[in-house]
């Protein structure tokens, strides 16, 4: 699965709000919530054939957690990847028992980082001009003080939070799903410039303004 | 999900295994009327750390086994003897482990034949080859009692019923794989990740039969 992805910071409560109420009108779905303890692995020396890293994440929003392993490999690179609005990566998923920490353990893996994120989802499926899901995420990151302490987290940027749009593709389509993310970003423009990650994109000017709109009205009429 | 139990052909003293005792396993099933289903395939592999230097500097497993069942195909099952360790995960996994690259696959073995429905038995009757020869490694059976999901209670009905099933054959007979759940922290309840240790039991047990 290759992954398309375009990030921005928002920033303040309010915001949030709004943008929660846009992308609701937009997907018209159901609203996701988000808490994932994400363990980032890295191999100790001498193991494997080039040092690698995966991340085990362990979805703590439903009644039982639930793990997942997802390796992330390097982002496209060129002239033709350059002029993408959004970074195009390899992306792998398995689901996994619970546990997985203590096997990744076993095989020679060390904890790098670890990390909370909360927040919420909404997914968008598009047919046209292909068929495409793409899951717009807002989240804040929070670091744990201890080890493995979910329950006692820091946010590491208070008051701001990431919106990650983002799609999955193959080698076949990966341009077509790269328009429809932009053309999705560009209804969200009136609270966050996306851009690529990396890339910064600023703030939007009038986004205070919008926000207010949004959440006074309670709701937009879908617009697709 | 009902119980599985594995047995592998021992050959008597003298007698030379071969595809033959297969054929003798399948007609007295056929004998009974069993009726044949399908084909079945497991494969299982063996990994060992893929380390750059001879000298080990990390501590990790000496030996990593995997399994996957043509019966779940989007599942992988790892196993870690030493660590007595099951793991389940999505068939995609296994893409995930070629891309980390710290385990390279050593030796797989095929286990693959023919399910037979024999009355409230399903029986899987195969050999176990080494993966792209013909290179027969074992004869094995799987004995499943589908009206019981109780690991005791259908242990002494299949140990009863193979007892009767192979009673007078003289060049050998099949021995039951004793699996050791308990040691491995597996639940109660049987699932796959049970079959999956059996399996890969078997495979280690294979592998040793043929160092002696």
């Amino acid at each position: 699965m290759l992954d398309r992805c375009m990030g921005a910071r928002l920033p303040g409560s309010s915001h949030v709000d709004a943008l929660e109420v846009l992308l609701q009108g937009l997907c018209g779905g159901l609203r996701e919530t988000i808490k994932v303890h994400e363990i980032c692995l890295k191999t100790g020396p001498n193991l494997g054939a080039v040092a690698s890293e995966v991340h085990l994440c362990c979805s703590l929003s439903q009644p039982e957690p639930v793990w997942s392993v997802r390796h992330v490999g390097g982002a496209m690179r060129g002239a033709g990847a350059d002029q993408l609005p959004a970074l195009v990566r390899p992306v792998l998923e398995a689901g996994i028992s619970n546990n997985s920490l203590r096997f990744m353990y076993s095989l020679g893996y060390k904890l790098d980082y670890e990390m909370l994120r909360t927040g919420f989802s909404f997914q968008l499926h598009k047919t046209v001009p292909i068929a495409v899901t793409i899951t717009i995420s807002v989240t804040a990151v929070h670091r744990l003080p201890k080890i493995h302490a979910v329950d006692d987290p820091q946010p590491v940027t208070p008051g701001l939070q990431m919106v990650q749009v983002s799609a999955p593709a193959s080698p076949d389509n990966y341009s077509e799903v790269v328009g429809a993310i932009s053309g999705l970003a560009e209804y969200l423009a009136p609270l966050v410039h996306l851009s690529k990650p990396g890339v910064p994109a600023g703030i939007v000017p009038t986004a205070s303004t919008a926000a207010a709109a949004l959440v006074s009205r309670g709701g937009i009429t879908k617009v697709l | 999900m009902t119980v599985k139990w594995l047995y592998y052909w021992q050959p008597s003293i003298g007698v030379t295994m071969s595809s033959q005792t297969l054929s003798i396993a399948i007609k007295r099933i056929e004998a009974l009327h069993g009726v044949k289903t399908s084909r079945w395939q497991i494969t299982a592999s063996q990994f060992r750390p893929n380390q750059r230097e001879p000298v080990p500097l990390v501590e990790c497993a000496r030996e990593l086994l995997g399994v996957v069942f043509s019966e779940v195909p989007d599942k992988y099952y790892f196993a870690l003897r030493q660590e007595h360790m099951v793991v389940e995960a999505d068939a995609t996994m296994q893409a995930i482990m070629e891309k980390l690259q710290v385990y390279r696959n050593r030796l797989t073995i095929l286990f693959e034949g023919f399910q037979y429905e024999l009355g409230d038995f399903h029986i899987k009757a195969g050999r176990a080859v080494l993966a792209h020869t013909e290179n027969l490694r074992g004869i094995v059976l799987e004995v499943d009692y589908k009206p019981l999901s109780s690991v005791e209670q259908s242990r002494r009905v299949v140990q009863d019923f193979m007892e009767v099933w192979q009673k007078g054959e003289t060049t050998g007979q099949f021995v039951p794989l004793d699996p050791n759940f308990s040691e491995f922290n597996l639940p109660d309840l049987y699932s796959w990740q049970h079959t999956a240790l059996q399996y890969v039991t078997l495979m280690a047990f294979v592998f040793s039969q043929q160092r002696t």
